[in-house]
């Protein structure tokens, strides 16, 4: 899932400083999951919005509302255009693609963020989130015993360990473990050693901003 | 739920316990100019006959669909009002009740204007609030009138023959080959002065006789799903697998002694444990004419931090018994703390040291030393290390959860503690009963017991049982919490916050939580990221509510 | 500012905090007529928004009242009480409120006289603080 946090209040308040009317924006989805930015996370920052107005005495009316998923049109537009006049900006509370959405489908509204997106991860407990895919769109775990180097090693290294490694942790941080330590005791468990002698394939870096299309899916001209 | 709100409010007097603070006419007045509120009347006792002949004619004269008392606690009352509402022929979960008199009237006393401006705002509140209530209905489930009784050492046994002897089938499962438990092994039980093997064989006799006890030795337990009244079970004996329906269930895994390799040069025969002694006893195979026991061995250090409780009974028991055997025994007690709790207890402990046992305190940070035949110990009298001759080191080891426990606590979702011992729902008041409804616990699987205190817990722990299995249906009130499910995300949050671990996902890929084992406790309820669980017995509009009428608008 | 009579509200659990408030009345034990009880079956049901609601709804200050540790009727809802507190505090100082104004407390249902002394230390501090800044109207 995609993992986001709460930007600090001084600067989500810095932001939405000129506007009277704000429609908080929250998603259903992966930001829910991870709560930073579902139903209710949406309630407690409209009402940290408002309680931090009225003891400046300033005005502010705040919508709470919440799309199914943020990144789909189809989820935002009715919610939207339902309230079009009722808001100034839009404080979206989901990740940054669904900050995009929203802008790319109203044009003439102002959307900000209220979350840092910060990567796509795993629910480690709860309350703890960890990074575990870096979307390099060319994916090695098939060869690295399901422990993705690209990610967790800090130089995304894909032919082994570096000299910094010691005692199967990483230079940049004693609570890191060298992924590739860790790559190298899960083959020699799965009894796969052998895949480190493979030659390390070119990797296919993508270009960005990606784009994947499936010609068999879209929609076709009819007439 | 259209309806349009008839909030009806009534103001006990509670003789002068509230009205000698209170200006109850006062509170009628402001009560009666709240919103939704129809009618506002006082009471001299509202939970007299007269008082609840009140309310009930109040709601039926202003149709009213919402009841506030304001008068004592609703700890104490609430059940009453509650049963009133339902004979005036609403819900009884559409009523509030506010407590102006131990939270008001009696700690307010010498500052009356105060208090009558706290009595306004709470029954503010309750109104507010009360626009909010929702019925609450309950639910019925059957009862299987069967009994799963885990474990046959003398708890095990005791409740299952405490279970038939009022009429319910039991099935009784032992992972061993033969029934009886720890007591197998044992000589003699103190302060009964009983032998171990009377004891046993008289109940397995009589369980073996019982037709409405159905036992399997060499059994496995393998999976429970379900809830109170209604559990699935699957065991296996053997190489056949058994399911069976029972409506309760009951934990008498027990414990076993700690082996202590490593320890004090343990070695099983010139270094041995009490179990083992027992087992010589009983043979008359002793020889030994000094000999030295040493208690807390292998309990009360930092990684088994706490007392066994019965082995320094156990220690004083057998140096009676060789005393015994042997007249001219000389036999040391080297103990940290001892443990003789109760009469009987305390005189066999004088009875002992009148016997000649000697007791020599020593301190964990000089634990006593055994070698070749000598036990060396540090005398705090005598302030210096002496040698004790030792033909017989025998050491008291605490009883330790079995290895399965884990096992068993996971395949019923009860919890263990950080011993491995299984954990009551709370200490005092309910000991012999897990969190979980319906499963009950008794003897050493909760912690080192006695004979006597395992079989008073068999006891107990067959009688919590007999509640749930006199009944053919269970009642459930329904203030618990529910998954509305358009509204999950699926994100696991109430599956990792439950204290019961009541939510699972469900087939259609959402949360969901069985009525029947929700305790209601609220904590996935406010955790929930997706607000979606609806808790109508105490609502978030409700607590909204409450927090708007704070302040007099 | 010497008249000011802060409002406080109480989150209460049924098991313990309610019923040590119940006995400090039975005690007839005096303390400031500050408070306001909100009852809920466990600590553990007062979320992050409930306490941020009762401020927002004009209280000078908001205490959760639960069992003690280790003695929560729900096994660990006092627990959860505790940090949900604690987060609420993070928040409010990060909009310059102070965090003072919301606390956890935790006692016994036999705790009467701790549930008094909690409503007189609590109302010490809310006056010592003084008026939330989300009600000025009110003197």
């Amino acid at each position: 899932m995609i993992v986001g946090e709460r930007k600090p209040m001084e600067e989500l308040l810095g932001m939405i400083e000129d506007f009277e009317r704000i429609l908080v924006l929250g998603c259903k989805g992966c930001v829910t999951v991870c709560c930073a930015g579902g139903p209710k996370e949406v309630k407690t920052l409209s009402t940290l919005i408002r309680m931090d107005r009225k003891q400046k005495g300033r005005k502010v009316i705040t919508i709470e509302a919440s799309t199914e998923l943020q990144c789909e049109p189809e989820s935002i537009r009715p919610i939207l255009e339902k309230m079009a006049n009722q808001y100034d900006v839009v404080l979206s509370m989901a990740c940054g693609a669904g900050v995009q959405t929203v802008a790319k489908l109203f044009p003439d509204k102002l959307v900000l963020p209220a979350l840092n997106t910060n990567f796509t991860g795993i629910a480690e407990e709860h309350g703890v989130w960890t990074e575990a895919c870096l979307a390099c769109g060319d994916c090695v775990l098939g060869r690295t015993a399901g422990i993705c180097p690209v990610t967790l090693c800090a130089k995304g290294l894909l032919n082994g360990p570096c000299g910094g490694a010691s005692e199967g942790k990483c230079e940049v941080s004693k609570d890191q473990p060298c992924a590739w330590q860790e790559i190298y005791h899960a083959l020699k468990r799965l009894n796969r050693l052998h895949y480190l002698k493979q030659k390390p394939q070119v990797k296919d870096w993508p270009v960005h901003p990606g784009r994947v299309v499936r010609e068999d899916l879209r929609e076709v001209e009819t007439t | 739920m259209n309806t349009e709100l008839r909030i009806g409010v009534f103001i006990c007097h509670c003789g002068i316990n509230i009205a000698g603070v209170l200006d109850i006419k006062g509170l009628c007045e402001y009560a009666k100019a709240l919103p939704n509120v129809v009618t506002a009347q006082a009471n001299l006792f509202t939970c007299a006959e007269t008082g609840t002949s009140a309310i009930k004619k109040a709601v039926k004269d202003n149709n009213l669909n919402r009841v506030v008392v304001a008068a004592c606690t609703p700890r104490t009352h609430e059940p009453l009002f509650r049963a009133s509402c339902k004979e005036a022929g609403i819900n009884p979960f559409l009523f509030e009740m506010v407590n102006i008199r131990e939270h008001c009237s009696w700690v307010h006393r010498h500052n009356k204007d105060a208090a009558q401006a706290k009595a306004g705002d709470l029954i503010r509140m309750a109104v507010a609030k009360a626009a909010f209530l929702e019925p609450i209905e309950t639910f019925k489930s059957k009862v299987e009138p069967l009994t799963l009784v885990i474990g046959s050492g003398i708890a095990g046994m005791t409740s299952a023959l405490a279970l038939a002897d009022q009429g319910f089938e039991v099935i009784l499962i032992e992972k061993e080959e033969n029934m009886g438990g720890l007591l197998r092994h044992l000589h003699k039980i103190a302060p009964a002065n009983v032998a171990a093997s009377e004891l046993i064989e008289e109940k397995i006799a009589a369980i073996k006789k019982n037709k409405r006890i159905k036992y399997f030795t060499s059994a496995i337990l393998e999976e429970v799903t379900g809830y109170v009244g209604n559990f699935s079970v699957r065991f296996s004996c053997g190489n056949d697998s058994y399911t069976c329906k029972v409506g309760v269930i009951i934990v008498a895994t027990g414990g076993i002694p700690l082996r202590p390799e490593g320890l004090f040069n343990y070695d099983g025969k010139n270094v041995i444990t009490q179990s083992e002694l027992e087992i010589k006893l009983k043979k008359r195979d002793i020889e030994a004419k000094s000999i030295v026991m040493i208690q807390c061995a292998g309990a009360r250090i930092p990684e088994r931090n706490y007392c066994s409780r019965i082995c320094c009974m156990v220690a004083i028991k057998n140096c009676l018994y060789l005393k015994d055997i042997i007249k001219d025994a000389k036999i040391f007690v080297l103990f940290r703390d001892i443990q003789a709790y109760g009469v009987e207890n305390e005189a066999l402990l004088l009875k002992a040291r009148e016997a000649g046992v000697r007791f020599i305190r020593y301190r964990p940070d000089t634990p006593p030393v055994v070698e070749n035949g000598k036990v060396k110990i540090y005398h705090p009298a005598m302030g210096k290390e002496i040698f004790l001759p030792a033909d017989l080191v025998v050491l008291s080891t605490p009883i330790v959860a079995h290895d399965d426990a884990e096992s068993i606590s996971r395949i019923l979702k009860v919890p263990i503690n950080g011993n491995k011992f299984f954990l009551e729902a709370h200490a005092k008041l309910s000991p012999l009963d897990f969190a979980f409804n319906g499963i009950y616990l008794c003897g050493n699987a909760r912690y080192p017991a006695t004979v006597r205190e395992a079989t008073c817990q068999a006891l107990g722990a067959a009688s919590r049982a007999c509640i749930t299995l006199s009944h053919d249906t269970i009642e459930r009130v329904g203030t618990v919490a529910s998954v509305q499910e358009e509204l999950c995300s699926t994100c696991f949050t109430c599956i990792k916050v439950c204290p019961y671990n009541v939510p699972y996902i469900n087939e259609r890929g959402r949360a969901e939580i069985e009525p029947m084992q929700c305790q209601g406790c609220g904590i996935c309820v406010a955790e929930c990221p997706a607000e979606a669980i609806e808790f109508k017995y105490i609502s978030d509009k409700q607590i909204m509510a409450a927090c708007e009428a704070l302040l007099a608008s | 500012m010497d008249n000011f009579e802060p409002l406080i509200a109480v989150f209460s659990c049924h098991y313990c905090s309610y019923a040590a408030a119940d006995l400090a009345g039975s005690s007839r034990i005096q303390y400031p007529p500050n408070i306001r009880i909100i009852k809920v079956p466990c600590t553990g049901r007062v979320s992050v928004n409930h306490i941020l609601m009762a401020l927002e709804d004009g209280s000078d200050g908001v205490y959760v009242a639960g069992c003690l540790k280790g003695t929560c009727h729900f096994i660990r809802g006092n627990y959860k009480a505790e940090k949900r507190v604690q987060y609420v505090k993070d928040l409010l100082s990060e909009i310059n409120i102070e965090p003072e104004r919301v606390q956890m407390y935790f006692m016994s249902a036999a705790e009467g006289t701790k549930f008094a002394n909690v409503a007189l230390e609590m109302t010490e501090a809310i006056k010592k603080i003084g008026h939330s800044p989300l009600n000025k109207s009110r003197s």
